[in-house]
């Protein structure tokens, strides 16, 4: 665990210093460039509170891949999850009008469900036809992608926008602030929770664990190999599609072109980094979210473009995932000479 | 004689922190044939792997022909002469024999065009100085096993090597098989050669070798003549106490029959017969060995048991219930099953070692979960891994750790542990022993044998003819898919054994 930790400061700190010199053979200031994209991040409670705010679906959407991957299910369909997720919710948000307390529930339920289902697509074309979810959630992707354009430029389409975008949501389903935190955080955190949980201490969660490590084992212990999958599938579905809802609800409030373009991909990413665990999933994807939040500011105060933190993030990825193996190795090298010179015994 | 290689305080760690060599000191002479014997983990393996340049040592010396040398690969040491020959053999199956053989050295004509006949005759020359009996031209996909192990040593051979390093070269051969090999190395060795041979077979080894180097736990015990040792001694060297040979199987009259295969005939995709009417029972308190030759149906024969594979045909029953078709969670109901391959069927390697022990279990016993099995009760789960731990004698550091750290030996017996402890009448082992060093498989044998007085069914599927015969009441022999006979162990032999293990093989070429 020490060793977890240490190793992944170890590659933040790398990566930042290459990002420095990357700056410095542009001609800009390191420290006053990294010292604007935290001060605009983390380190003020205003832009902080923004900062978690991004992070939700980034951390939602990385969790649902971390869950998948760490199952042995190679579900990359979260983007299309998202979308679908967001879909169901703001058509939920705009035909359904409830008392708040039940509104917010019945619409995270909704997005949920659409993540859930457009997920079990895949799950079905694998058990009925054998058909490799890597291939079909991708390919799902792009369906939602196209079929989410469609619904909000043609049958949904606000009468009284001049882009595609649906009407907003009823005011009930917007998710308040309270002291400037959006509480789509605090939603984010349960569902983490209820993820690690889940994982970590359910039967079902056990069996998918063994069974991402090694499925045939799982197997002969008697696991039912098909249900798990198809419960990972839903499951990791449900935790993109609550992304999207959650971007609606805690934000524009309505669904328009293009949203949550990257957050699903990024999140996908932050799972590769986080070697999908949870809790690492839950940090990474704060401070990933951290960069891209502070990123804005930073262009505010320094003449450094904003596209320095998609650098920073691809430095970030490389060194963290190159790093890990090699920092082990490092150390366990270390060790293996110091016990070199210890006398014959 | 003088010393043609020595190696001096050899030490290789392989991390975190498993001292596979722990100043190891040793000598080799010019022409012997050096065996280097231990238990599995010893670092018989690391030391030849060492020497060879496959595994870089973290300390250590080593000198050949009075010259410090330390080869970077494998490629350096065959420069220098000294070649070795891997337990899993690696040749084009569609290749000859003499193709095989001058892969990578061919002699060239002109314009870099390989030279075949030249090839070839020089091949065929070599086969008749070593007198090994080989056909150059056939393609190796035809071949015996042991005929691919002579290509493989005449693969170095050709190369001019002069130190041969042979590592377990016995395990894949049929008794029959075994004296032939012995009768080459002898003449290799008569003719200037270097051998050093790894096993842990000490029968073998005695009759090889001219001297025998004893390994425990990555330290050299000693290096002994072989005039001057026993196998009883150099057990008690290689696992530092006395070991027991002879069987501790006590007469007992077999009960109700438990296990039960009609008719069962499996298919490969492409329709070859892979298993052809195959009948057999188990009763209880009985242990049924099926011996053969690896690769003659045990393979699917197991997968039909466990439900990883369905037959075109027949029956399978445990106690009078079909389970042909049952799902395998209603099979493991039943059935206990040790795998032979720990890591690819018994073991998730990083889940930690309470949650290795916990598979099945958790599924039919009703203690290792909680709120009508949706959680899982890793406090039960925790107090089982002590029992079993306890029980089996698992040396463990902590059950939380990852699995992986277990060695060999400790893997299997928590496997064999989480299986045994299953109330299952029927029991299916699959190599049970494989891979293990000779005081874990005695253990192993005890357990069995601890299953066959508590009146449980067992099929003991092995390649270990030592093995079957010290365990099975009867012998059942395996051969392309089909039962070659079927004996009580009081009425027959090995030689009998091996003779059907043979019938309808492929001809040694």
């Amino acid at each position: 665990m020490i060793k977890k930790i240490l190793t992944g400061l170890m590659g933040i700190f790398i990566a930042l210093l290459l990002g420095a010199l990357l700056m410095l053979l542009q001609g800009y200031n390191p420290i006053e460039t990294y010292g604007a994209l935290f001060q605009f991040s983390l380190f003020r409670p205003g832009p902080f509170a923004t900062t978690l705010k991004n992070s939700v679906p980034l951390i939602l959407t990385g969790l649902s891949a971390s869950i998948a991957f760490a199952s042995g299910v190679v579900n990359l369909g979260q983007p299309g999850q998202l979308l679908m997720g967001a879909l169901a919710a703001t058509l939920g948000g705009i035909y359904l009008d409830l008392p708040a307390p039940l509104m917010i529930p019945v619409l995270l339920l909704l997005g949920m469900l659409g993540g859930a289902l457009w997920a079990g697509i895949a799950a079905f074309l694998r058990l009925a036809f054998n058909m490799n979810e890597f291939i079909v959630t991708l390919m799902l992707n792009m369906i939602a992608d196209y079929f989410t354009a469609w619904a909000i430029a043609f049958p949904f389409m606000d009468k009284g926008a001049n882009s595609p975008m649906t009407p907003p949501v009823n005011s009930s389903g917007w998710i308040p602030e309270v002291g400037g935190v959006n509480l789509s955080v605090l939603i984010m955190l349960i569902a983490v929770a209820a993820s690690w949980f889940l994982f970590n201490k359910w039967r079902a969660g056990y069996e998918w664990r063994i069974t991402g490590q090694n499925s045939l084992f799982a197997r002969l212990g008697g696991c039912d190999t098909n249900k798990n999958f198809t419960a990972v599938m839903l499951v990791t579905g449900a935790l993109a599609g609550l992304a999207g809802c959650l971007i609606i609800l805690a934000g524009p409030h309505r669904f328009l072109r293009g949203l949550g373009a990257n957050y699903a991909w990024d999140g996908i990413m932050v799972a590769i980094v986080a070697n999908n665990g949870i809790i690492a999933t839950l940090l990474y994807g704060i401070f990933f979210a951290a960069i891209q939040t502070g990123a804005l500011g930073m262009e505010l105060v320094t003449n450094v473009p904003s596209e320095i933190s998609q650098v920073l993030q691809a430095v970030l990825v490389l060194v963290i995932v190159a790093s890990r193996g090699v920092l082990e190795t490092v150390v366990d090298r270390w060790d293996a000479r110091r016990r070199v010179k210890e006398p014959a015994t | 004689m003088t010393d043609l290689i020595t190696m001096q305080n050899m030490v290789k760690i392989f991390p975190p922190n498993v001292t596979a060599l722990d100043h190891v000191s040793v000598e080799f002479r010019k022409g012997e044939i050096h065996s280097i014997v231990g238990e599995n983990g010893a670092g018989k393996s690391t030391l030849m792997k060492v020497l060879y340049g496959l595994v870089p040592p973290n300390d250590g010396v080593i000198t050949f022909e009075g010259q410090q040398i330390r080869f970077h690969n494998p490629g350096e040491a065959i420069a220098r002469g000294i070649g070795m020959v891997h337990q899993e053999i690696l040749l084009i199956s569609e290749y000859t024999v003499w193709e095989n053989i001058v892969l990578g050295v061919e002699p060239v004509l002109s314009l870099g065009r390989m030279d075949r006949e030249r090839a070839r005759r020089q091949v065929k020359e070599k086969i008749e100085e070593f007198q090994f009996n080989l056909d150059p031209d056939v393609v190796v996909n035809d071949i015996s096993v042991a005929a691919r192990q002579k290509v493989e040593i005449l693969k170095l051979l050709y190369r001019n090597v002069s130190v041969l390093i042979l590592d377990e070269p016995t395990a894949v051969l049929t008794p029959q098989e075994i004296p032939q090999l012995f009768a080459e190395l002898h003449r290799l060795g008569d003719n200037g050669h270097t051998i050093l041979f790894v096993s842990h077979r000490l029968d073998e080894v005695l009759e090889l070798s001219d001297r025998i180097t004893v390994m425990r736990r990555g330290k050299k015990i000693d290096t002994v003549e072989v005039g001057s040792t026993s196998k009883e001694d150099l057990a008690h060297k290689m696992v530092g106490r006395d070991v027991i040979f002879t069987s501790r199987r006590t007469p007992k009259t077999p009960g109700d029959s438990i296990f039960k295969i009609e008719g069962l005939n499996f298919k490969s995709a492409e329709g070859r017969d892979l298993l052809k009417d195959i009948n057999l029972e188990v009763c209880a308190g009985e242990i049924v060995g099926v011996a053969g030759v690896e690769g003659n149906g045990q393979f699917e024969l197991v997968n039909t048991i466990m439900g990883l594979s369905e037959p075109k045909s027949g029956r399978i029953l445990v106690k009078g219930e079909d389970i042909t078709s049952a799902s395998i969670l209603d099979r493991r109901r039943l059935v206990a099953f040790v795998p032979q391959d720990r890591g690819k069927m018994g073991s998730a390697l990083y889940a930690s070692i309470t949650e290795n022990a916990s598979m099945t279990h958790h599924l039919l016993n009703p203690s290792f979960t909680r709120w009508k099995g949706l959680l899982m009760n890793f406090h039960f789960a925790g107090l089982f891994t002590d029992e079993l731990q306890e029980l089996f004698s698992v040396n463990m550091s902590s059950k939380d750790s990852p699995f992986k750290s277990l060695s060999g030996g400790n893997q299997q017996k928590v496997i064999l542990g989480r299986e045994l402890l299953l109330p299952n009448p029927f029991i299916l082992l699959d190599q049970p022993t494989r891979g293990l060093d000779v005081g874990s498989i005695e253990y192993v044998h005890e357990q069995i044998l601890r299953m066959r007085s508590e009146d449980r069914a067992v099929l003991l599927i092995s390649a270990d003819l030592e093995e079957i015969f010290l365990l099975a009441d009867r012998i059942l022999v395996l051969s392309r898919g089909t039962i070659a006979g079927v004996r009580r162990v009081e009425d027959t032999s090995v030689e009998e054994i091996g003779l059907l293990m043979l019938q309808g093989q492929k001809e040694a070429v």
